[in-house]
């Protein structure tokens, strides 16, 4: 039996092999979400890019501290939102209190190991200002790029873009990237509507896009078991203003009303309530006016 | 000391005749240039990811030449039989140690200086922050004025800590020293990193698992060596003491680690903590080649 | 003639695990003497002790028991080593260098002043004729040349006792001739050379005197005349007999 020639196996060996790829290839693309997957991070990590996302967060909340963070083994306090994240909501001095005891997690030194330790670490608590806040961004940006479905990155460089680094363009590109990639999003919703408000000084489009958060979060949290009020409140809170400015003060009344339910400040909307409808009583009506 | 510096010159002539430094050099800059040339948001100032990033290559880099070349050493002098002339002439297995250490560790000493230099130019290319607008605040979130007035309540509010001035990270030859800091003490740390892992070769038989716990232990180190206190503050008898007195006998590998105060454009260290650091990392080498030195002088060579 | 090298009641001794007392005696008791000036053969079967015995005299191995002196010095003290040159059987040196940088690190070793250094590098390159290859590295030489290399390393600090572990080992006739040649004119020079072999020829015919040493003991030394004389055999003859061999009947 004559022995065949080595190219004529190489060939046979490489015709065989495209068949079979021509014949699989197109039932590969049931077998798993990741393979169907045009982005290439998700295909290569798959779920535990959302490890690598958090991670990326929360070095951006690092960089935001020049460095000062607590790692997993110091006591941390329970402190809610990072000062990074939590820079975009209003803040009181609760939130401010915990977040201070959250980062006074070094204590005395345990030993003088520890001691000396500290002169090559940095220990004191700062936050960054005055344009380096900028430092954050590409952190963030990685976290968009692992997880587009996690929300707070959308909305806190948003914030910093927008608000401390004048970027309102891209600020603005950024959320609507995010609210692709989110379209029940309330939260990017409503950071849009200030990005017009605050920054754009659009109140319509703010209008508009506020209202649309409002019915997102009622298709969403109202059926929930445990709905999120207060980001309910924030919207109708800003879109009551929005609708005082623009004279329909039944609308804001309202809002306000809805708002109310569930504040931790119900004594100061009432208060704003009652002005607007000082505002709104005819003049005639005014109690104690003199009767000529 | 002349067969001291004799085996060391041999040592860094094949660190260099050898494509290790050059691939991850090369690897290392690639990485940042790409990196670097990333815009986000449109906004070229920023420039503490990239120092970070490149940081980090660094590190991991100066890691694998130390571990890799420093676990080469006396195990393939031995599978290759160059150990036999070079033991036949009037060398004292303690010179043979020495020599193989300074060539290992002076050979890391170029490279970190290659690798710094980059880093440099790639840094100071960005641009650094203006001295007038550091942008720091200590401590307290940023709204209100009535926050800003705690702020200033709130300077050390972390306990330990020291006094901060806001300019003091910026000025050029507080980059510089800073920088030279950094390298200084990478070096010494370095040269722990060293004499281990030339410990590790004459235990180990075999140089793939002396690297490989080389690595992990010295990550371990770096990773784990400050928190292990607080660990064992958490554990009960006899853990504790375990854990604490572990603690205590492990180098302190991440006092070297002052990566953060680069990025972060903090301060310079104080020339007397630097120095007692440097005692601290030769005392625990020389205690480590004194160690490598024991076990390797009654070793059989046998051809 | 002084004493150049001197074994006395040398014994070392291995751990194990094949045999029942877990000891395996590599050498036993073994008393030698080389005289400065001569061509020393040092012969024996395979697993003999030969290279045990040069374990010991540089310093490798840690004698169990006796002592082994080079020019009076205790062999574990590195100055014993100065004024020896020692070429082992598989030559292996830093192929990353070239011949020249080998010879110059070598030559630093002993402590030779740089001019001193270039000047010998130059001869023993002429001598072990690698001057042509001088500037290429190691690995590109072939195992003749890194033979040759070997005896340039062994001769730069210019030595009084040479050790040579199996010097013809794997060389052509023409190898083996030129290394002959070199001991002979070594001696001519009044260096005295110690050398292991199987080449009994070879020995009987440069050898001063000859020991044959097998499973670590010696049994016997002397000028291979006086032993021939003695047991009234040719050398081939007296090595078979003494390492116990016993030809098989042919049937």
């Amino acid at each position: 039996m004559r022995r065949a020639s080595p190219h004529v196996i190489l060939a046979l060996l490489l015709a065989v092999c495209f068949t079979l790829a021509t014949t699989i290839q197109p039932r590969t693309r049931a077998w798993s979400e990741r393979a169907k997957s045009g982005n290439v991070l998700k295909m290569l990590l798959g779920d535990g890019r959302r490890m690598f996302a958090n991670h990326f967060f929360e070095q951006a909340d690092i960089s935001f501290h020049s460095g000062y963070y607590p790692s997993i083994f110091d006591q941390r306090a329970p402190a809610g939102k990072s000062a990074m994240a939590s820079g975009k909501d209003e803040h009181d001095e609760h939130d401010e209190a915990a977040h201070e005891k959250a980062m006074a997690f070094l204590g005395q030194p345990r030993d003088w190991i520890e001691a000396f330790g500290r002169h090559f670490r940095i220990t004191e608590h700062t936050h960054l200002a005055h344009g380096q806040e900028r430092e954050i961004l590409p952190w963030l940006r990685l976290s968009a790029e692992l997880d587009p479905q996690r929300i707070d990155t959308y909305t806190v460089a948003a914030y910093w873009l927008r608000e401390k680094l004048g970027k309102v363009k891209e600020a603005e590109e950024f959320l609507r990237e995010g609210q692709r990639n989110n379209p029940n999003s309330y939260e990017i919703l409503f950071e849009l509507g200030r990005l017009y408000r605050e920054s754009l000084k659009d109140n319509v489009r703010a209008r508009h896009v506020w209202e649309f958060a409002l019915r997102k979060w009622n298709e969403q949290e109202s059926a929930s078991a445990k709905p999120d009020p207060f980001q309910r409140e924030q919207i109708a809170v800003n879109l009551a203003r929005v609708e005082e400015e623009a004279g329909r003060l039944e609308r804001a009344i309202e809002l306000l009303e809805l708002g109310k339910k569930t504040s931790p400040n119900p004594a100061g909307l009432q208060k704003q309530i009652d002005e607007i409808r000082l505002k709104s009583a005819p003049p005639s009506t005014a109690p104690n006016a003199p009767a000529y | 000391m002349n067969n001291v510096l004799a085996i060391s010159g041999i040592v860094i002539k094949e660190l260099y005749r050898r494509k290790d430094f050059y691939v991850l050099f090369v690897l290392t800059a690639l990485i940042t240039l790409v990196l670097g040339s990333v815009s986000f948001f449109n906004d070229a100032k920023i420039v503490r990811y990239l120092k970070e990033i490149c940081l980090l290559l660094i590190w991991v880099a100066s890691l694998v030449i130390a571990i890799s070349t420093a676990a080469r050493q006396i195990p393939v002098e031995r599978e290759n039989r160059t150990i036999f002339p070079l033991l036949a002439k009037p060398v004292t297995r303690g010179q043979f140690i020495l020599g193989k250490f300074l060539g290992c560790w002076l050979a890391c000493g170029v490279a970190l200086v290659v690798f710094y230099l980059f880093f440099g130019v790639v840094s100071e290319s960005r641009g650094r922050s203006d001295p007038a607008a550091t942008g720091l605040t200590s401590s307290a979130a940023p709204a209100g004025p009535a926050a800003s007035a705690k702020a200033d309540d709130h300077e050390g509010a972390a306990g330990g800590s020291e006094h901060h001035d806001d300019h003091a990270g910026t000025e050029p030859f507080s980059v510089l020293l800073n920088y030279v800091q950094a390298l200084a003490l990478h070096w010494l740390m370095l040269g722990v990193v060293t004499a281990i892992v030339l410990l590790g070769s004459v235990v180990f038989s075999a140089p793939s698992s002396n690297v490989t716990i080389s690595f992990i232990g010295i990550l371990g180190i770096l990773l784990l060596g400050e928190h292990l206190n607080k660990v064992a503050l958490r554990q009960q008898q006899p853990a504790q003491a375990i854990l604490y007195t572990t603690y205590f006998l492990l180098p302190h590998l991440e006092w070297f680690d002052i990566r953060d105060r680069v990025i972060y454009d903090q301060p310079p260290i104080a020339f007397v903590d630097c120095s007692l650091a440097a005692l601290y990392a030769i005392a625990y080498t020389g205690l480590l080649l004194f160690l490598t030195w024991f076990v390797f002088r009654r070793k059989t060579l046998t051809l | 003639m002084s004493v150049i090298l001197k074994t006395e009641r040398l014994r070392v001794e291995y751990a194990s695990r094949e045999l029942r007392s877990g000891i395996k005696v590599a050498l036993n008791g073994l008393d030698l003497e080389v005289r400065a000036g001569e061509v020393f053969g040092f012969l024996g079967p395979n697993g003999a002790g030969k290279t045990t015995t040069m374990n010991v005299l540089l310093g490798f191995v840690n004698p169990t028991g006796g002592e082994a002196r080079l020019f009076g010095v205790d062999v574990r003290e590195p100055i014993a080593r100065q004024r020896i040159g020692y070429l082992p059987e598989l030559t292996y040196y830093y192929k990353f260098l070239t011949a020249e940088e080998l010879l110059r690190f070598y030559a630093r070793i002993f402590g030779i002043p740089r001019g001193e250094a270039d000047r010998r590098i130059d001869a023993l390159l002429k001598l072990v004729e690698l001057e042509h290859a001088r500037t290429r590295s190691i690995k590109t030489y072939s195992k003749g040349m890194q033979q040759r290399v070997g005896l340039a390393q062994a001769l730069i600090n210019n030595p009084a006792l040479l050790i040579l572990d199996e010097p013809t080992s794997g060389l052509d006739p023409l190898g083996r001739m030129k290394v002959r040649e070199i001991i002979q004119r070594l001696k001519s020079e009044g260096k005295t050379v110690f050398f292991s072999s199987h080449e009994l020829g070879e020995a009987e015919t440069i050898c001063d005197r000859v020991a044959i040493i097998c499973r670590g003991e010696l049994k016997a030394e002397g000028k291979v005349s006086d032993l021939v004389t003695q047991h009234q055999c040719d050398l081939e003859k007296l090595f078979l007999k003494l390492i116990g061999y016993q030809p098989q009947e042919v049937i």
